[in-house]
């Protein structure tokens, strides 16, 4: 049974890393906690939803095409809340991704009303058994995108110009203007990726628990969030384990505990990692730029 | 009658004004009775202190012989003790908080709390469905808290096991945990103390870790969005409720055409209630007089009533006892169990 909850934690954890990584990235190269990243997640869960119910697409162009609208709507809150904002004070941009996050779930309110919706996988689901371990073909998908996601990000952030680019921003935004790169550019795509795989871990969520609301991007926002500092706020790698981590501690906490204590536990792991390790599992000390 | 008419729980008040309205004009148009009735509407606003003003205007400046309401558990807590004192006899349609019992001998309680529609669902999963092994999920606020309690007590006494207790939190949406938990103590029964959104997530997700288990549940179940959220994962699964509008009981279909004619919508729970306490009260007044005591004594003295959410009869405390309603999920549907 504990192998049982591990994997229970592992597909959680897996989501919690893809919503960790567009904290960790924007943060990167930004400086900035994007609290409405939250916001984009649920955003790309209704679209999946709609494109799945309404526009009849099947799985494999939904998929994609939920992560498309929301890395719109991702460079669309970097283009109006945040650029406009780029010579202010930090404080200033946080305030303006608060108002973001509280607009853009209204927003989802308004159009799509409280109630809970229905999120039927649009295939059929076997349930199978794995060396003791019962699942399903939904979580196995899940954790597959997942990780095949983050191997994606990883090549991309590595071993391309535009990861090149991006890197290069995040060191030193100023130098990386000088040396020719298009540092709005290299923002906008920061957050076109961070956003698109927000969505994917919203739709396949919205799947595994066939619920979608206007509000459910609240609380996977803020654990996607301490799962990336957990891991090191800033460090890729650190946004994969820490979800991971965060998922698996978690399961195990309902499990062992009872759910009352799942929030609980998330936060009291972020704290004792801070205490120990103020820059998270993975991160680097940085110097503070004056 | 009083009740919330306007403000948030105003369906509510509009459904037991409506219950008694039907009751009384039926009556009236009879002209079976000795006496022609007259209803007197007093609007709570949900708010106990106005439930109190309304309460103290129905006896003082009114002076009605009885009283259908109040509505909400709050209001009739604090409204309650105002008819006791007075001498005026009252019958709740709705309000399910176990204080309500407490209130005195003018209070009549004209619906099923949910004490009783636990322990009723814990014995028909053992004796009537042989389940030996039966498992507990409950949200943890006071009504699942409630209905978990007496599950697991009349579960016992009727011989069955409880294997395995879990909670969760309403607006959760990851059960994964619990489910693995109570997977592993291999139950035939489980149930579900909550609402319909919790309840559908976990059919969803109880189906995906094939866990094979007869879902049952209380009157939180009782939204057709249960089957929206729920689909084929909710199939089979079965609840207690206090009202069947789809009835096929020639009293309460006859009562859901009348209600559907006169008001332009199925009634609710709370119409079939409020139906059955006014017409409770019509008898009673007809064979005692409009003398507040003796419908007192006549109200407690009912025996057998056939009302439209079944045979009733109220006890000692002045609840009243009768038979439940199980309804299943059929085909996208809910049907009647039994």
């Amino acid at each position: 049974m504990f192998a049982q909850q591990l994997f229970n934690g592992l597909v959680t954890g897996s989501t919690y890393a893809l919503i960790a990584l567009g904290y960790t990235m924007v943060y990167g190269v930004l400086q900035l906690i994007n609290f409405a990243h939250g916001e984009i997640y649920m955003t790309g869960a209704f679209a999946g939803l709609l494109l799945v119910t309404v526009a009849k697409l099947p799985f494999w162009l939904a998929l994609p095409g939920a992560m498309l609208i929301a890395s719109l709507v991702g460079v669309t809150v970097e283009f109006v809340a945040y650029r406009p904002l780029r010579r202010s004070s930090r404080l200033a941009v946080l305030i303006s991704a608060i108002g973001m996050s509280i607009f853009l779930s209204n927003l989802g309110l308004w159009i799509f009303g409280p109630a809970t919706r229905s999120f039927q996988p649009p295939f059929r689901v076997a349930t199978l058994e794995l060396a003791g371990i019962r699942t399903n073909t939904l979580s196995l998908l899940t954790l597959g995108l997942a990780l095949a996601m983050m191997t994606g990000l990883h090549y991309v952030v590595t071993r391309t110009k535009l990861g090149k680019a991006m890197r290069a921003v995040a060191q030193d935004r100023d130098t990386a203007a000088l040396m020719g790169i298009s540092v709005n550019r290299t923002i906008a795509f920061t957050f076109a990726i961070g956003s698109a795989l927000a969505a994917a871990a919203g739709v396949m969520v919205g799947m595994l628990f066939n619920a979608v609301t206007p509000t459910m991007g609240v609380m996977p926002g803020l654990k996607g969030f301490v799962s990336a500092v957990l891991g090191g706020i800033g460090s890729i790698p650190g946004a994969m384990v820490g979800g991971l981590v965060l998922g698996m501690a978690e399961t195990i906490g309902v499990a062992l505990l009872s759910s009352q204590w799942r929030d609980a536990i998330a936060f009291a792991i972020l704290i004792v990692v801070l205490l120990s390790r103020p820059t998270g599992l993975l991160g680097r000390r940085l110097q503070e730029k004056v | 009658m009083l009740g919330p008419l306007s403000g948030d729980y105003a369906s509510y008040g509009q459904s037991v004004a409506n219950g008694v309205e039907l009751a009384i004009n039926e009556a009236n148009a009879s002209g079976r009775y000795n006496y022609v009735f007259v209803l007197q509407k007093e609007d709570t606003r949900g708010d106990p202190v106005q439930a109190l003003n309304a309460m103290n205007k129905l006896i003082e400046l009114d002076r009605v012989t009885a009283i259908i309401g109040p509505v909400l558990s709050g209001e009739t807590l604090t409204a309650g003790p105002i008819a006791q004192d007075a001498g005026v006899p009252f019958i709740t349609p709705s309000a399910t908080a176990p204080a309500v019992s407490e209130i005195g001998n003018y209070e009549f309680r004209n619906v099923i709390t949910d004490d009783v529609q636990a322990a009723q669902m814990a014995e028909y999963a053992v004796r009537v469905l042989g389940l030996r092994r039966l498992a507990i999920l409950y949200s943890n606020n006071d009504y699942g808290v409630g209905l978990r309690r007496a599950f697991e007590a009349a579960a016992v006494a009727a011989g069955g096991q409880v294997v395995a207790v879990e909670s969760y939190l309403d607006g959760d949406t990851n059960f994964n945990a619990q489910i693995t938990n109570i997977a592993a103590r291999n139950p035939d029964g489980l149930y579900i103390a909550g609402y319909y959104t919790e309840a559908a997530q976990i059919a969803q997700q109880a189906a995906l870790q094939g866990l094979r288990v007869k879902l049952m549940g209380a009157d939180g179940f009782d939204s057709p969005l249960l089957i929206e959220l729920g689909g084929a994962a909710v199939e089979g699964a079965i609840f207690t409720s206090g009202f069947f509008a789809d009835t096929q009981d020639e009293l309460g279909r006859s009562f859901v055409e009348k209600y559907a004619a006169a008001y332009g919508a199925k009634p609710d729970m709370f119409a079939a209630n409020a139906y059955d306490s006014a017409r409770i009260l019509i008898e009673v007044i007809n064979r005692v007089g409009p003398n507040r005591a003796a419908v007192r004594d006549g109200i407690a003295a009912t025996r057998d009533f056939p009302g439209v959410t079944g045979v009733t009869t109220f006890a000692e405390n002045g609840d009243a006892v009768k038979p439940l309603y199980i309804l299943r999920v059929e085909n996208g549907t809910f049907v009647q169990e039994r």
